[in-house]
């Protein structure tokens, strides 16, 4: 059977037109790229009402489970769930295979930073490599992390790291996320739920399992005990239920097979920490955190802070638990630390970068924040502390008056502020109204690092639902879909 | 081993569910046997169905009820009252919410899809236009979280928990109800009530015929082994979940010899005894040692620094703190 083309296609491929960006499922002269060519044809199989039917089993399927996140700005009640789209995005053996190559050598070498920073006397900054101002002025960076000794010098344990890939058809790196990246329980989830709806898809499709990333991710922690310890007492800290992504904290406990625990479910004695249950206090030895640094110990931080346990550093420095990810990782996840990290692959591996960063211009730099606030109109400004989209500006997108007030913005604080070039994410066909249409997507792949380094196959796909919309974030009215990484053979 | 907070939390996950279960069946009785009563007699009725739920106090926040439809919304969908069918249904799932990850994920999916059905649960108009559906619903739901935690759940700590807590609010019920029951006329009508109520009435006429006899019902309600609701039934399992409980956490074991203590009491026939001289007395002293009985079982789970969980201000005023909710 010949590739089916989209002049060929019927339905609800039609009307499909890429525009300027890199599409997925089709190429520039409209011919179906190889992975997709399955999947392109069950679409065509299928009439709009069929899919509507299907995507309301999804999101029936979400809603009974409560898998949910929380927009904190809106005022109706906590609970939302989040859109799945039933295009899947697929993604080739041989292409996964170089993206997780440089996904692994990316964390390396920022685990490395890490450990030098910390732990090394940091040698990277003596040479020059980082400079010591931007290091220090960081807010992840946490002088209280120095000298506290991590398991494997393994202090980013569980990254997302989101990529994009761009008009010419190359994967780069947009955002480093080492504190505590979520999303993993809606790649699991959103797999389970395409499975149920509608398994058929799946057909002629060996498509990488994603159930396993709570084994992965227990014997990753396990690796992290203190001295080596057998059967370690793993547990998971989380806010409470009222934390946007509760859904996440209890679905990762439940997978692993260990305890979801608060703030107050523990307690510090003699520099180590345990668990309050009915037959006393228990030790523990692993703290899987979802909270921040800030909030992580009231003694030792923000005092206010109800969600955690006073007394944990103390525990730290005495060795007695590891926390992961580590203190202090915030550093690295601080947009001003981004440019730099090609350079660090380059100083502690020895290696060129497998995948590039997106064009990056320092605002510091007094020539490169001139040529920027020139063409900021045609460029993306981003501020170095925030994340899920918060607070970025589009050029191409803002007015006149939000350009002038961004320029101004970042002329009285420069460090605050990074900018990109404006990339054209890829597109994939989407549903939208009673046809697919191509949406802008990202990808975050999950590294795990303990004694060695895995990057779980697949990673949560996140969608723009608006036409030319390039904001993918949840929180911003983003959607997702699932990821299938082809094994091999189908590749 | 389970955390205190995670065994706090089914506990009140089991004594909510039961709870919704009851105050249903107790709406269900107002449904269908108020109706054609006269408006002295419909208030009483109402009143002894507040009485045995121990919502005095709620309703008199709220003010008399002067009619049907307001005795409804206030059991179905009075938010304000921690003793509605709504407020029981929120506190289950909220419970279970924060044991999601050691609950069977079938019980969370029961328990939050009743949630979600709360739209028209808390629409008190809505809820009396369709009032039977929605508490066939609630009971339905109810059975199959139930079905859920007794076949699907692993026989760890937290099963016992949430059994015992489950045990424990359904003896206060059924003593509560015998209390308020014997404030009445005791005749005929009292007695098929409070079959009713237990869901006992087809037991009842099969064991001994179709004319329930108020003191024979009493003790069928008290003493029946074969009568899931009967006190002594609900004393068993509870002591059971108990005496498996404390041979590791030991403050348990206070709870347990109270419990122990209570049904020999109720085997030895102490309490009909005293109940033959002053049953009310008896049955709100007997009520009391329930309510001190849940209370020791909180403070056994709960270190002294009582650590906050997520239930409704149900606690009865006098009542230990953290404990003896009704």
């Amino acid at each position: 059977m010949g590739e089916p083309s989209r002049q060929q296609a019927s339905g609800l491929l039609d009307r499909y037109q890429p525009g300027g960006a890199f599409d997925e499922a089709f190429d520039a002269d409209g011919a179906v790229r190889g992975p997709y060519r399955r999947i392109v044809e069950r679409f065509r199989e299928l009439d709009i009402d069929e899919v509507k039917r299907l995507e309301n089993l999804v999101a029936d399927e979400f809603r009974r489970q409560g898998i949910t996140f929380t927009v904190y700005s809106e005022e109706e009640g906590t609970e939302r769930i989040w859109p799945m789209d039933l295009f899947p995005r697929i993604i080739a053996a041989a292409e996964w295979d170089e993206l997780s190559r440089g996904l692994s050598q990316r964390v390396a070498a920022m685990n490395c930073f890490l450990a030098d920073l910390y732990n090394g006397g940091g040698q990277a900054i003596a040479d020059g490599v980082v400079p010591r101002w931007l290091v220090v002025s960081s807010q992840g960076f946490e002088r209280n992390a120095v000298g506290i000794r991590v398991p494997h010098s393994a202090h980013c344990n569980i990254a997302g790291i989101d990529v994009v890939r761009a008009a010419d058809g190359r994967y780069r790196v947009l955002e480093d996320n080492l504190r505590s990246p979520s999303g993993i329980s809606y790649v699991i989830e959103n797999r389970a739920a395409m499975a149920k709806a509608c398994s058929w898809l799946f057909y002629d499709h060996p498509v990488e399992p994603t159930e396993q990333y709570g084994r992965m991710l227990r014997s990753t922690l396990e690796s992290m005990a203190p001295d080596g310890r057998d059967s370690p007492h793993i547990v998971v800290l989380t806010p409470g239920i009222f934390n946007s992504a509760y859904f996440e904290h209890a679905f990762l406990a439940r997978s692993m097979g260990v305890e979801l625990v608060e703030g107050r479910d523990l307690v510090v004695d003699d520099h180590a920490v345990y668990s309050r249950t009915i037959e006393g206090l228990v030790k523990v030895d692993v703290i899987y955190r979802r909270i921040d640094d800030d909030f992580l110990d009231p003694v030792a931080f923000r005092p206010d802070s109800t969600l955690g346990v006073p007394g944990l550093l103390g525990a730290l420095r005495a060795g007695t638990v590891t926390v992961c990810n580590a203190l202090g990782n915030g550093v690295v996840d601080d947009k001003g630390v981004y440019p730099y990290v090609p350079e660090l692959i380059r100083y502690y591996l020895d290696e060129e970068p497998i995948i590039d960063n997106v064009p990056t211009y320092m605002m510091w730099d007094p020539d490169q924040r001139a040529d920027a606030l020139a063409r900021l109109g045609e460029l993306v400004a981003k501020p170095v502390g925030e994340s899920g989209g918060y607070g970025v500006l589009i050029g191409p997108h803002a007015t006149e008056q939000e350009l002038d007030e961004a320029r101004a913005t970042i002329e009285a604080d420069p460090r605050s502020w990074i900018v990109q070039e404006l990339v054209q994410l890829s597109t994939v066909p989407s549903l939208a109204g009673d046809c697919l249409e191509p949406r802008h997507l990202d990808l975050r792949p999950f590294v795990l690092t303990g004694e060695r380094t895995q990057v779980f196959p697949g990673g949560l796909t996140r969608v723009a639902m608006r036409r030319g919309s390039l904001i993918v974030n949840s929180s911003q009215g983003g959607g997702s879909k699932d990821t299938w990484i082809l094994a091999a053979e189908a590749s | 081993m389970i955390l205190a907070r995670h065994a706090e939390s089914l506990l009140w996950a089991g004594r909510y569910l039961e709870r919704a279960e009851n105050t249903s069946r107790c709406l269900n009785y107002a449904a269908n046997s108020i109706t054609h009563l006269r408006t002295g007699e419909a208030t009483a009725e109402g009143e002894m169905l507040v009485r045995t739920l121990g919502l005095q106090d709620e309703l008199e926040a709220v003010g008399p009820l002067e009619s049907q439809p307001q005795l409804i919304a206030f059991l179905l969908s009075d938010t304000d009252n921690p003793g509605s069918v709504v407020s029981a249904v929120v506190a289950v799932r909220e419970n279970l919410r924060t044991v999601r990850d050691r609950i069977p994920i079938e019980l969370w999916e029961e328990a939050n899809g009743l949630f979600l059905r709360f739209p028209f649960l808390g629409h008190a108009n809505a809820a009396a236009a369709g009032l039977h559906e929605v508490l066939l619903m609630v009971r339905r739901a109810c059975l199959a979280i139930s079905g859920i935690l007794n076949e699907g759940m692993r026989r760890d700590e937290g099963h016992a928990f949430a059994v015992l807590g489950r045990m424990l609010e359904r003896s206060i019920f059924t003593v509560g109800l015998l209390e308020a029951s014997h404030t009445g006329s005791r005749g005929v009508m009292d007695a098929t009530r409070m079959l009713r109520l237990t869901s006992s009435l087809q037991a009842y006429h099969r064991q001994h015929g179709n004319a329930p006899d108020f003191d024979s019902v009493v003790r069928y309600l008290l003493h029946a082994v074969d009568l899931p609701r009967s006190v002594l039934t609900c004393l068993d399992r509870a002591e059971e979940c108990l005496t498996g409980l404390a041979t590791t956490a030991v403050a348990l074991d206070r709870p347990r010899r109270k419990a122990a203590l209570l049904r020999a009491r109720l085997e030895l026939g102490e309490i009909e005894e005293a109940m033959v001289a002053a049953p009310v007395p008896t049955l709100q002293d007997f009520l009391a040692q329930f309510l001190e009985l849940a209370s020791d079982v909180h403070t056994g789970i709960v270190p002294p620094l009582a650590m906050a969980t997520v239930r409704s201000q149900y606690i009865r005023p006098g009542a230990a703190p953290g404990g003896g909710a009704r």
